[in-house]
This record gives structure tokens, sequence and C-alpha cells, in this order.
């Protein structure tokens, strides 16, 4: 990772805010466009009795330049002296949302354009939060068609205070806020004396801070297996490499079948006999000894596994024509694994405009929409979570041949017998709430041990009880055991979403701070 | 380092072996051009040294011969399976330019290809289009489904997240690869010269001409230009004012001329 590495930036933002115009104007400033082309859109402008529309440099579609709005998605070019760049143009319409995800979902870093007049409208709050679906946390505001109010800065600051508290609720913190006019070109490339009180950078100088994040090779090594060829006499597994980095000699797993070898070499053509390869890089490799594994597993270091998981809950974004349907089987394409999905739940349907819960535990998520979406597999697969490992973490689904959404891993159950525990520190989960002690198992899911520390048994000898709230009967085993190992005692009972167990000692005999003080 | 060739390159390869691994009968287009010529070497890279599957060219019989004389040398060099073809109807009623540029592409070319793809049952094909190429090619997903007249649904594309690509489809339907939609230009050049790439002689200057792109003797002209080596042609580029399109008569017969083409299967 390093800056002379492509950067590939989105820039979204609602309807008319100009978007297509911003990037014109990039590609104007960085002499990206051939001047032939320049002419062709002067004509066909003049030729349509318009004045010059930047925005047509994207908007090639017919459709696009008749009913002046982007339909679809589109890359184009351009170098600054420090590196090249990836623009990715997305449409601001909310029917064409799926295009924009398509566009958004490759990026490093966003820029999202705000009319300084008009202000935070719907497809202003909904690509925001698209952007914190997908993570992307390299985040420029820009303050757009300043030019039209004299470039006066109480506009500016007023826009710049609303996306801010907005974006505050997405945990979304933008590198920069930047005042400009797309049309005049007033902070896109250099400032132009229009904006004399800003003397932040201009929104091109911005980027060159930005880092490109596709191969991270900071993170652990995981290589999704995507297929294995025959040549000659030996089997060489293909894949490119997601993170991290691998070595000749490194001691390796599959998952989920759990095989572990060393790598004995790494495969290209025509020159052969690398000695490491890193993310980002399709590559092959061959094992130490004959090894039968298919398409779909992952390769990890033996120390540094992923998860092997049947349950996946997710944040899920549904762009399919028919609604995403609770109790429905889908395919799940996660890396390279796919397999059959049982959506199970669909445990909140948001509003991805206002971020309203519009329903809990819905029947369905409908085109456009967003939720937390809990998925039963069929088949083990190994993943990570989203925030951990980005490839590893991110999947799609299928309905009817076509991809119909995309969803970004929050949590995972280990599968039975996976070599997984989740392991809980007490005193960790140790919350005091006012009306008594509590630990909230409710988020934790797959198989869990205990760490007990002394300062949890003291407050238990002690007299003090303990409330576990526990997402279902299965949690119940392994607090069992605790109480068992610990002699302690409990009770529970069944609440309407959880499991309500107290936990205490008879060691001493229990003050009477009952069950009835305790927080349910 | 990795830089930004190499992610190219690795994203190319990733996308031909994502093909390779979901379809049966997989064909690519080549054009003779230096984006084909480029595909086939990713090809070889991505297979250890292979092309397993049959190189297709469509021929509307006013090629330069150069480029026929490069091609059988290429295929050759390979051992690559070749399939030649052509729409012998429309080429025995004498369909040429003089007919109208837009159908003579139509028919030889656009036609010509669905032919193939029916006769062979082809359910892939590679084409190396590029986004930067011109505005159309700029909108196209990487796995681009075609219904069973080739038709291109614009205006209703699937969406294509991450490096997960629409891979089912149903029995009527092909689909369009396009492993090189990322690349531009001058990165083809760049990546011809790092990988001493043999390419076609036309591209080289000759007596102050040189072609940009390869098409059609009728519809394709040189352009003014001395750049005789890959340096030279580099360097060129850097500068240039023209689109790479710019010699192709059928993109200028008129606004959204390739966009009309294409939505009926055009490359
Ligand atoms: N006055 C002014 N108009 C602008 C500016 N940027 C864009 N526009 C106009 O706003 C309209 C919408 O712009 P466009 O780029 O198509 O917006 P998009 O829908 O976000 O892509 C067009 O008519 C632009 O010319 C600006 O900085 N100042
Ligand atoms: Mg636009």
């Amino acid at each position: 990772m390093n800056l002379s590495d492509s950067l590939k930036i989105v820039i979204v933002g609602h309807v008319d805010h100009g978007k297509s115009t911003l990037i014109g104007r990039l590609l104007f400033d960085t002499g990206s466009i051939p001047e032939k082309r320049y002419q062709e859109v002067a004509d066909t402008c003049r030729r349509q009795g318009r004045p010059f529309e930047f925005a047509y440099l994207m908007d090639a579609l017919e459709e696009e330049r008749e009913q002046n709005v982007t339909i679809d998605t589109t890359q184009t070019f351009f170098q600054t002296s420090k590196r090249p760049y990836v623009i990715i143009d997305a449409p601001g319409h909310k029917e064409f949302l799926k295009n924009m995800i398509t566009g958004a979902a490759c990026a490093d870093a966003a820029i999202l354009l705000l009319d300084g007049i008009e202000g935070v409208r719907e497809q202003t709050r909904r690509h925001a939060y698209v952007l914190s679906l997908l993570g992307i946390r390299q985040v420029i505001v820009a303050v757009n068609k300043l030019d039209m109010v004299d470039f006066c800065r109480e506009v500016f600051q007023q826009a710049e205070n609303e996306i801010r508290a907005f974006l505050h609720t997405l945990d979304i913190v933008p590198t920069y806020v930047v005042p400009i006019s797309a049309r005049s070109g007033e902070n896109i490339a250099a400032a132009q004396g229009g904006t004399v009180w800003y003397n932040g950078p201009s929104i091109l100088s911005a980027l060159d801070t930005f880092e490109n994040l596709r191969a991270d090779t900071r993170l652990a090594f995981r290589l999704p297996i995507q297929d294995v060829y025959k040549v000659g006499t030996r089997r060489i597994y293909v894949g490119r490499v997601a993170t991290g980095s691998v070595e000749v000699g490194t001691q390796v797993t599959f998952l989920p079948s759990g095989r572990a070898t060393k790598v004995k070499s790494i495969e290209r053509w025509p020159q052969g006999g690398a000695q490491v390869a890193g993310a980002g890089e399709s590559i092959g490799l061959t094992f130490d000894e004959e090894i039968f594994v298919e398409r779909g597993e992952v390769l990890a270091p033996s120390n540094d596994l992923p998860i092997v998981t049947e349950e996946i809950k997710a944040g899920v974004f549904w762009l399919g024509k028919r609604p995403l349907q609770k109790g429905e089987t889908y395919t799940l394409k996660l890396a390279t694994a796919e397999g059959s999905a049982v959506c199970v739940d669909i445990e909140e349907r948001l509003d991805s405009s206002t971020l309203e819960v519009i329903e809990r535990h819905a029947a369905e998520l409908h085109g456009s929409e967003s939720g937390t979406v809990i998925f039963a597999l069929k088949k083990a697969i190994a993943a990570d979570l989203y925030l951990e490992n980005g490839p590893l973490g991110r999947f799609v689904i299928e309905d009817n041949f076509l991809i119909g959404g995309g969803g970004t891993v929050r949590d995972l159950t280990a599968a039975e017998g996976s070599q997984k525990a989740q392991v809980i520190r007490l005193d960790d989960h140790f919350a005091t709430e006012p009306d008594g002690n509590m630990i909230d198992l409710t988020r934790s899911r797959g198989s869990i041990e205990f760490v007990v520390t002394g300062r949890f048994g003291d407050r238990l000898a002690a007299g003090e009880r303990v409330l576990f709230k526990l997402r279902g009967p299965k949690q119940i085993e392994p607090v069992a055991l605790l109480a068992y190992e610990h002699n302690f005692c409990f009770t529970f009972s069944r609440e309407e979403d959880f499991i309500a167990l107290v936990l205490f000692s008879t060691a001493k005999p229990a003050t009477q701070t009952a069950a009835a003080d305790i927080a349910i | 380092m990795y830089e930004h060739l190499d992610e190219l390159e690795a994203e190319s390869i990733y996308i031909f072996r994502e093909a390779f691994n979901k379809f049966d009968h997989l064909a690519m287009l080549y054009s003779v051009g230096k984006d084909s010529t480029v595909m086939a070497h990713l090809v070889r890279k991505a297979f250890f040294g292979k092309i397993p599957f049959p190189l297709v060219h469509v021929d509307t019989t006013y090629k330069y011969p150069e480029m026929i004389a490069f091609r059988d040398r290429m295929v050759k060099e390979w051992a690559a399976e070749l399939v030649v073809g052509r729409n012998e109807e429309a080429i025995a009623a004498g369909m040429g330019p003089e007919q109208g540029r837009m159908r003579c592409c139509e028919k030889l070319k656009s036609e010509g290809l669905a032919q193939l793809i029916e006769q062979h049952d082809f359910k892939g094909l590679f084409l190396g289009i590029r986004r930067d190429e011109e505005g159309s090619r700029a909108k196209e997903r990487v796995f681009s489904p075609r219904d069973k007249n080739s038709e291109w649904a614009y205006k209703d594309q699937p969406p294509e997240l991450w490096d997960q690509y629409n891979t089912s489809f149903s029995a009527d339907t092909h689909v369009r690869i396009h492993p090189i939609l990322g690349w531009t230009e001058i990165n083809i050049w760049e990546y011809i010269a790092r990988e001493k790439i043999e390419i076609c002689p036309l591209y080289f200057a000759a007596e102050g001409k040189r072609f940009r792109s390869l098409g059609c003797m009728p519809c394709t002209g040189p352009i003014a230009s001395t750049a005789s080596t890959l340096e030279e042609i580099i360097a060129e580029l850097r500068v240039i004012k023209d689109p790479e399109r710019a010699g192709r008569a059928q993109d200028q017969e008129s606004d959204y001329a390739m966009q009309k083409l294409r939505a009926k299967g055009y490359m």
C-alpha cells in the first residue's frame, strides 16, 4: 500500500447537485480529456441549443442526455503528478440505486457532493448511508454551486453544519469539507479567488492524501481458492490474494475443510519461482503434499484463521426487482464460496433515507431498502467480519440468476465442532446497571467459553447477583457449566426475545437483593 | 512493488479464471488489434501458457491483409484454435459500406457474430472493449448479459458488486465478458512494452502514418504519425488531442451511433 498506487473515488450526492459536472471539471483541469471529445460535446450541446454541459462527458447515453440524468455508473480516468485516479460517477436517482452501489462498492474514497443552497436532500442521506454500509471512511464533502451566492461564507457554513450533523449519526467523519463551484472551477484543482475565507485543500490536493485500500497487505493472509488446474503432473491452486501476503514455506490451513499443509511454490507464467505474493495478485500455489480441496475453500495462515460459519448476520442492501423474503432460499456468494442460504430473519428493515427502522422481524426487504438480515447456510463456509477483513466479510445474494443484493458481515456463528469458541472474559462484559449487574450475551453467536477472574468470583461471593441476558436456550449450557465449576446457583425465565438467567452464590447466605431488583 | 499495471493484470486474470470456472462454452473474440492481442497474453498468464478456448474472428472480408497474416501467425505460435465466422449470405448479396456504414457493421459484424454464437452455442464470449474507448462502453459491466437476440439492456443492467459477477444465466442467453474494461489505451501500450508482446505491424508508423485503431479497410484510416517504436507511441498518446476511435468512420455516423450499434449486439 502506497501513494503511487491508483486511487478509486466515487462521486455521490443528490440528483442535480453537480456530480457529473464535477467530474467533467476534474477531467478538464487535469487535461485528461482529448480536445476532440470536448468539441464533440460542445457541438452536441450547440445542436441541441443548450449551454456547454460538462456532464455530457460522462452522461454518454442518449437517454441520459435527453433527460439530463445519469442512469448508469461510469468510470473514467485522470492522472495527477502523484498518481492515476479512477473516478466513478454514480447516478443520484433513487431508481438507479443499484447502479450507484455497483459503482461505489469498489471505491477507496468518496466525494459526497452537496448543493450549498439546497443542503441535505433525500439522496444525500441515502448515499451517505451506502458509504457507511460499504465501510468507506475516506470521505470529502464538497459544498457545490457557491458561485450562485457569490461564495458566501455563511451559506457554506450552514451547509457544512447540516451535513456534519447528519454524517455524525452514521459514524462518518468527513476528512475534508471543501467549498467549491464545479462549474467555475473554484477549489477543484486550486483556489481561484472566490473563497478567500477558506484555507483548506482543493479537491485534488485532498484526494492526493488518501490511500489505496483495495489490496491491504497489513491484514492476515487470505486466499479464496478460485480453481484447481492440472498443469503437466502438478495440481496448481489458483486465486487472487485477498489480503496479507504469503511466502514459500508458510504453514497454511484450508477452511472449511481444515486441511493443513505448507506452501511449496508460488506459480506465475511465464516466470515462476517467486518467494512471496501479496494482496491483489492473481497467483497459483502448489503444496508439499497432494491435497484435494475445491473452489470456495479459503487458504489462511494456520495461526490466524477466519471463522467457519453456518450462520451470518449482515447489513444487507437489497437491489432486486423482487423483494428479499424471509423463509426463502437464495444463493449466497462470499469470495469464491457459494451455496444455498435461507433468509431466516430480517431483524430490522430500514428506510435507507431517514435511517429509521420501519419494521422489526420483517417479512420482506424491498428494492432500495436495507436492513439487518440473518442467513442460515446449508454448508459451512469460511468468512471474517467485514470490519476486520473486507474481502472475506462481504457477499452477494443471487435471486433469479442475477445479483439481487449485497451484504457486509456483522456477526458470525461459528459452526458446531469448529475450533473457535467465543471467549468471554466476564470482567469485561460486566455492566453495572443502576439497578443491578448485567451481562448481555444476546449479541454473541456460536459457542461460548467463559473466563472467570477473581473479581467476578468475589462479587458473587459477596452476595451480589448477576443477570445474564441470553439469546437462546443454547447459551444456558455454558452458564450452567460455569455454575457447576464454581458452585454457583441460577434461576432462569423466558422473556419475549431473550432468556433472563440470574446467577448467584449460596456460599454466603444471600441478602435480599432479590431477582426483583434486577433490571430485565 | 504492486503497481497500477499489476493490479489491472491481476484483475483481468481473475476475470478469465472466473469465467473459465463458470461457463462451458467459452470463446474469445480475436480482432487482431492491440487489445485482443493483450488479452491473448493475459489468457496465457491465467492458464499457464495455454489458451483453453477457441479464438473467434468475425471476418468482414474488408480486413487489411497484414491483419490476416498476423492473425494466422499468432494463432499458430500460441497453439490456439481459431474459428472464423462470416455472414456469407450478406457477403454474397454484396453488403458493403456504400450501403450505409451502420447497416454494414450490423450485417457483417453484429450479425456475423450472432451467427457464430448460435452455430457453436457459445455461452460466454470475451471481448476486449475498454471504458475509455467510447461513452456507451464506459457504461458496461464486466459480465454483461445478452438476450437470445444478442441485445443489451443498457437501461437496466444488473448490479455487479466488488469482485462478484453475474455468472448464472438462463439457457437462452449468453454473456459478454469484458476482462480489460478498466484498462486505458495508454495502459495497453505500457503493458505491451513491459511484457514485450508482439503487435500487428500496422500500429507502427511507416511513411508518416500509422493505425491507432484497426478495423475494416473502407472505414478505418491511419493517423499522421512518426511513432515507430513502443516508446514513441506512448509519448505520442500522452499529448494527442484526438480520441482513439477518431479514425473509425462508423463511430462518426451520427450522435449515439455506437450506443445504437452496441444495443443490438455490436462489440
Ligand atoms: N451555477 C452552478 N451550476 C452548477 C454547478 N455544478 C453543476 N451545476 C449545474 O447543475 C445541473 C446539474 O448538474 P449535474 O452535474 O448533471 O448533476 P448530477 O445530477 O449530480 O450529475 C447542471 O445544469 C449543471 O450545469 C456549479 O458549480 N454552479
Ligand atoms: Mg450525473
